[in-house]
């Protein structure tokens, strides 16, 4: 057996520091990243909300489509970008050696976790605010409640930031990857409530929708942009955060099989 | 490099006044024992080399001795810190240098050092002065804007010792300082080492470089297969295992059938490495060549022993049998 590595506290100068260098590698690419956190949802949104929306007329009494699926989609998109940064970025930086040179600083393996899912919350919020204030041009957003919207992107970019590294820790290519969009973030993203109420899937579905953490967030998001709310938010709240502290400890364990030999 | 460092370092030791120590450290793999109980220890200001071909277990050793990979059984204090028990401190004061440089292709230069400064944990400010400092000892100022996946091979490798420097360690280690860099790169990279060492900083590499081990080395181990066979300074190993004088010759094709029966008549024991042969004298005596003058072809030159027939003869093998 391994002596094992004792991880005394949280020293916060290894959270700060790698979440700068995430931002300041963000900020010299930013006229590429801004196309996926701004122009690519929006895009979407703009064609959802117009085209499919024209044909739907209203969802519920009285919400037009559109202003059913902006918090669907804008949350969705959220999670594309936390799950991408810890999955196919921490991958390259797994390959590239990046973690091993932080390593030689005195940076522990759980703080790497948490400064890359900072940064995955930052991502998240980056692109819910943008197309957020897009959404509220179009009249898509409508009230002050929808600022709480944050408070999902948040927990999108905790939870998803999270579950990218169950891949990446364990990829061995990067082929292996697209596992994560293949079984996770696509099936989630048209199954979790954004595009449809999922109360009119068949009875066999609906639970299965609900397991999927996705499924809460949009719940939750869209509880604050129509400002209506029951328990069901709250619950989906726990669900949300009794999900995320399973895996993260369980992604801490297998990056640190990664990368501790 | 400034006082202030100097003495810091000056103040940084084990109990027994060294500054790496290693007791019979231990490291598994499965059954396998990749580092299998070797102890040194590296005293202050001192360069101390861990010379072995691939696989002898001196990336494993320098990894545990860092901090980044925990032992199955043994002691290893570095500046005063137990590192077994506290692996994060020892990474507060050592300076490391891996093997595949790990720079960061997404930065420049200079952010590459002012963000390691950073997550070690100096001042942004700090980082930033401690930066061009750095920069500037290493001869790279002028490539600071410069993506990483720009530099040659030679400036990757010596940005990779700059960053390491950052937090003005006492203590560093690195491993394969020189692998894979061509003659020009690998001269810059052991001048700027002897600067170091000058400075006062303590140095533990690991090479398959005899050259470098000699040049550099004030003290090394020869390491073979997990285990420490000897230890010495380069030319104590010299004396100690390498005969005085080896001759080596050059041999055509056409030729070598008679050379290998000239020897094999006389029962002088010799090695063939390429295009080379190489005949090691009994007892210091120079074994009677004076036959193969007038072979064809032939040409006889007369070298002293080195760091490689001190491997050869501990071993049996060559240092880059691969």
């Amino acid at each position: 057996m391994n002596r094992a590595i004792p991880t005394p506290g949280i020293r916060r100068r290894s959270v700060t520091g790698l979440w700068l260098r995430h931002a300041v590698s963000f900020v010299r690419y930013w006229k590429f990243v801004i196309t996926w956190v701004l122009i690519e949802p929006v895009i979407i949104l703009v064609a959802v909300g117009f085209g499919v929306g024209k044909l739907i007329g209203s969802v519920e009494d009285g919400v037009s489509y559109a202003e059913f699926v902006t918090p669907g989609l804008i949350i969705g998109n959220a999670m594309f970008h936390a799950l991408f940064e810890t999955s196919w970025n921490a991958y390259n930086r797994i390959d590239n050696d990046v973690y091993e040179t932080a390593l030689t600083t005195p940076i522990t393996v759980t703080e790497i976790t948490m400064g890359d899912i900072l940064w995955a919350v930052t991502r998240s919020i980056l692109t819910v605010v943008g197309t957020a204030i897009v959404a509220a041009m179009f009249g898509w957003l409508n009230g002050w409640e929808a600022i709480g919207i944050l408070i999902p992107a948040v927990m999108v970019g905790i939870t998803f930031g999270a579950l990218g590294f169950l891949f990446s820790a364990v990829a061995p290519h990067t082929t292996f990857l697209t596992l994560v969009f293949t079984l996770v973030a696509s099936p989630m993203f048209f199954f979790s409530g954004s595009f449809f109420p999922i109360s009119i899937l068949p009875d066999w579905v609906e639970p299965i929708a609900w397991v999927m953490p996705l499924t809460s967030a949009v719940h939750i998001a869209r509880g604050f942009a129509l400002a209506s709310f029951d328990m069901s938010h709250v619950w989906a709240a726990v669900y949300m955060i009794v999900f995320t502290a399973i895996i993260w400890p369980i992604a801490i364990l297998l990056l640190r099989r990664r990368l501790i030999k | 490099m400034t006082n202030e460092s100097q003495v810091k370092r000056d103040s940084v030791r084990n109990s027994n006044g060294s500054v790496i120590q290693a007791e019979n450290i231990r490291k598994l793999y499965g059954d396998f024992a990749a580092v299998d109980g070797i102890s040194f220890n590296v005293e202050p200001g001192e360069t101390y080399g861990l010379l072995g071909p691939n696989g002898a277990g001196k990336t494993t050793t320098m990894r545990m001795l860092s901090g980044l990979s925990p032992v199955n059984s043994g002691d290893i204090n570095v500046a005063g810190i137990d590192v077994v028990k506290d692996n994060r401190a020892v990474r507060e004061v050592m300076g490391v240098v891996t093997q595949h440089d790990g720079l960061d292709n997404g930065l420049t230069v200079f952010q590459n050092l002012f963000l390691h400064g950073f997550l070690a944990g100096l001042s942004r400010k700090g980082s930033k002065n401690r930066a061009h400092e750095v920069l500037e000892f290493f001869g790279l100022r002028d490539r600071s804007k410069a993506n990483v996946y720009e530099l040659s091979g030679g400036m990757k490798r010596r940005l990779a010792i700059a960053r390491s420097m950052m937090t003005s360690p006492t203590v560093i280690v690195m491993d394969e300082p020189s692998t894979g860099l061509d003659p020009q790169s690998r001269n810059r990279v052991w001048e700027e080492l002897a600067v170091l060492k000058d400075a006062g900083v303590t140095v533990l590499l690991s090479t398959h470089y005899m050259e470098e081990a000699t040049i550099l080395c004030d003290r090394l181990s020869i390491m073979d297969h997990g285990k420490i066979l000897d230890e010495g300074t380069p030319d104590q190993m010299i004396e100690r295992h390498a005969p005085k004088e080896v001759a080596q010759l050059r041999v055509t094709p056409a030729s070598l059938r008679t050379v290998r029966e000239y020897l094999d008549e006389r029962s002088i024991t010799f090695r063939e490495v390429g295009a080379l042969v190489s005949v090691t004298g009994v007892n210091g005596d120079r074994p009677d060549l004076s036959g193969l003058e007038s072979v064809e072809g032939v040409r006889t030159s007369y070298r002293a022993g080195n760091l490689e027939d001190v491997f050869l003869s501990i071993t049996g093998r060559e240092l880059r049998d691969e």
